[in-house]
């Protein structure tokens, strides 16, 4: 049976990280600005892949994507006319949502790529494109694009606390978005579609269709994160859209449990954050350590390190 | 206009030909066994039907519609429902949300979900249900769906000697409405016998006889190939 983390639970989450910038100053809302748009790239992962069964390891595709739009754009770069940082945000997911969409299609039409070879698939994809921008001079090669205008808040540059907030409203409004859709039909449709494909074909579903949305949809998210990412950063960089962001944003889902939604999200940051610690630590072998503790999970606990708290937390609050 | 047409069909594997110029129609409302030994072709046949495998040649239309070939759920949404012999269920969900994915209305899941028996578990994860009950399971979610032909590739396999008779009586009732034509293959003659409906044999691919099953037994050609009598 797949649980949901109750509303009061997921408000309290979002409260707490709201009171972020009045108790631990502007280094850390920086840096939690950036987390929580790690965690929205880690929704978009467990949507696809906690909720649809698709295994995709190349999702940073679809937030470099989102980047780089964003980037091109607000730097006038595809005309001053297309600058507007607001239609930006919206152009750069739904040029994710499409290239989801154009990989969907073909990585699912006919006889469909599934299982390990989808997950093959959309790494290969990944690295070619970060390849290719890497060579493309047009698109700032390896340095990637500076100056990308911050996101027109009226407010001084170097507060960090607006940006936050509004970086917190979008990953929230997201969140609740998508927990309220997965807790319709639609959502045992897709819990169906990981479970058992085949069966449910046999009841006049269209594997294809859901697949191909539910990946598009995914982009979507991941293509928001990465745009409002390059407009925080002020910097969009091959790095965002290969393999590398792609397989530790697999490891946040993964240690947080991917099927449960708030649990990928506070993966994201507690990985993110955790990082740090283990560097300050261990100094070059923390990724080791990192590594090391993915695989005991994905062997340990395939469900993930927050999920069953959560949910434990979730039943004891419905009582 | 019968509901399920095949004409002349054929499918090859490779070299080999597990349906050999099948034709055969099912009328709506119809109860109809398919029997015949290991590898004579029946479940490529059902397959053929579902839109699992496409034929080599040949046609297959459900109400004059061409479904030869075309995929699953398409052939699912024109009214085609099949039961797996290995019951094929959402192990992680509840029987509820089972026939939520299935059924058109809820409605429609209750009333299957009351039919079968399983309405006492409609709480219950499915993966942890026993081997009978998962069969029930499925059986309530593609009756869920109102199809206009039900496959149920050995519905009994597994099952007790009460779940046997207890789907028995279920098939000839969800049969006797009138609206849902039904296609059983089985191995378990005194299960056959207790459906008493037309059984058609076959073997190496082709169908050799339809008849009753009183018919069928004292067919010496029948006797020859599926019961092993001289």
């Amino acid at each position: 049976m797949i649980a949901r983390v109750p509303l009061a639970i997921s408000l309290a989450v979002f409260v707490a990280l709201a009171a972020l910038p009045w108790l631990a100053g502007d280094y850390w809302t920086g840096q939690f600005t950036r987390s929580l748009l790690y965690g929205l790239l880690a929704l978009s992962l467990a949507l696809v892949w906690g909720r649809g069964g698709m295994l995709c390891l190349g999702q940073g595709m679809f937030f470099g994507t989102g980047g780089y739009v964003m980037a091109l754009l607000t730097m006038g770069k595809l005309g001053p006319g297309l600058a507007d940082a607001w239609l930006a945000l919206i152009v750069a997911a739904a040029s994710a949502a499409a290239l989801a969409a154009i990989v969907g299609v073909f990585v699912f039409w006919g006889a469909s790529i599934s299982g390990p070879y989808f997950a093959i698939v959309t790494l290969a994809i990944a690295v070619v494109l970060e390849q290719s921008i890497r060579s493309n001079y047009g698109l700032g090669g390896d340095n990637g694009l500076v100056g990308v205008p911050p996101l027109p808040l009226g407010t001084s540059a170097f507060d960090a606390t607006p940006p936050y907030l509004l970086v917190l409203v979008v990953v929230a409004a997201a969140y609740f978005t998508l927990d309220a859709t997965l807790s319709r039909r639609i959502g045992l449709v897709l819990d169906a579609l990981r479970v058992n494909p085949n069966r449910l074909a046999y009841l006049g579903y269209s594997l294809f269709a859901w697949r191909v949305a539910t990946f598009a949809a995914g982009g979507a998210l991941a293509g928001l994160a990465g745009a409002l990412f390059v407009a925080v950063d002020g910097f969009a960089s091959p790095t965002l859209i290969g393999f590398g962001l792609s397989a530790e944003a697999l490891i946040w889902v993964a240690l947080g449990g991917r099927t449960v939604l708030m649990a990928a999200l506070l993966g994201a940051l507690a990985v993110r954050h955790g990082e740090a610690l283990l560097a300050a630590w261990l100094g070059d072998w923390w990724l080791l350590a990192l590594g090391s503790v993915f695989v005991l999970v994905a062997v340990a606990a395939p469900a993930g390190l927050l999920a069953a708290p959560l949910l434990w937390l979730g039943a004891r609050v419905r009582r | 206009m019968a509901l399920l047409e095949l004409r002349d069909v054929h499918r090859d594997f490779g070299g080999v030909r597990a349906v050999d110029g099948v034709s055969m129609t099912l009328d709506a409302g119809a109860l109809h066994a398919l029997v015949g030994p290991n590898g004579c072709g029946k479940s490529t046949l059902f397959n053929l039907v579902t839109g699992a495998i496409a034929p080599t040649s040949g046609s297959i239309s459900l109400r004059g519609i061409e479904i030869g070939g075309q995929p699953p759920h398409r052939i699912a949404r024109l009214g085609v429902a099949c039961k797996f012999q290995v019951a094929s269920v959402f192990d992680e969900l509840t029987v509820e949300q089972n026939l939520s994915v299935a059924a058109h209305s809820s409605a429609d899941a209750d009333r299957e979900l009351a039919r079968t028996g399983l309405a006492r578990l409609r709480h219950s994860v499915a993966g942890m249900l026993s081997h009978g009950q998962r069969q029930w399971l499925e059986l309530a979610m593609v009756l869920a769906r109102r199809p206009a032909l039900l496959l149920l590739d050995e519905p009994t396999a597994g099952m007790t000697a009460a779940e046997t008779a207890a789907t028995v009586d279920l098939i000839r009732t969800v049969a006797a409405d009138g609206n849902l034509a039904v296609w059983v293959i089985e191995h378990d003659v005194g299960f056959l016998e207790k459906l008493s409906c037309p059984v058609t044999v076959m073997a190496r691919g082709r169908v050799v006889r339809t008849g009753t099953m009183a018919e069928i037994r004292s067919d010496p050609h029948v006797q020859k190939i599926y019961f092993g009598a001289e």
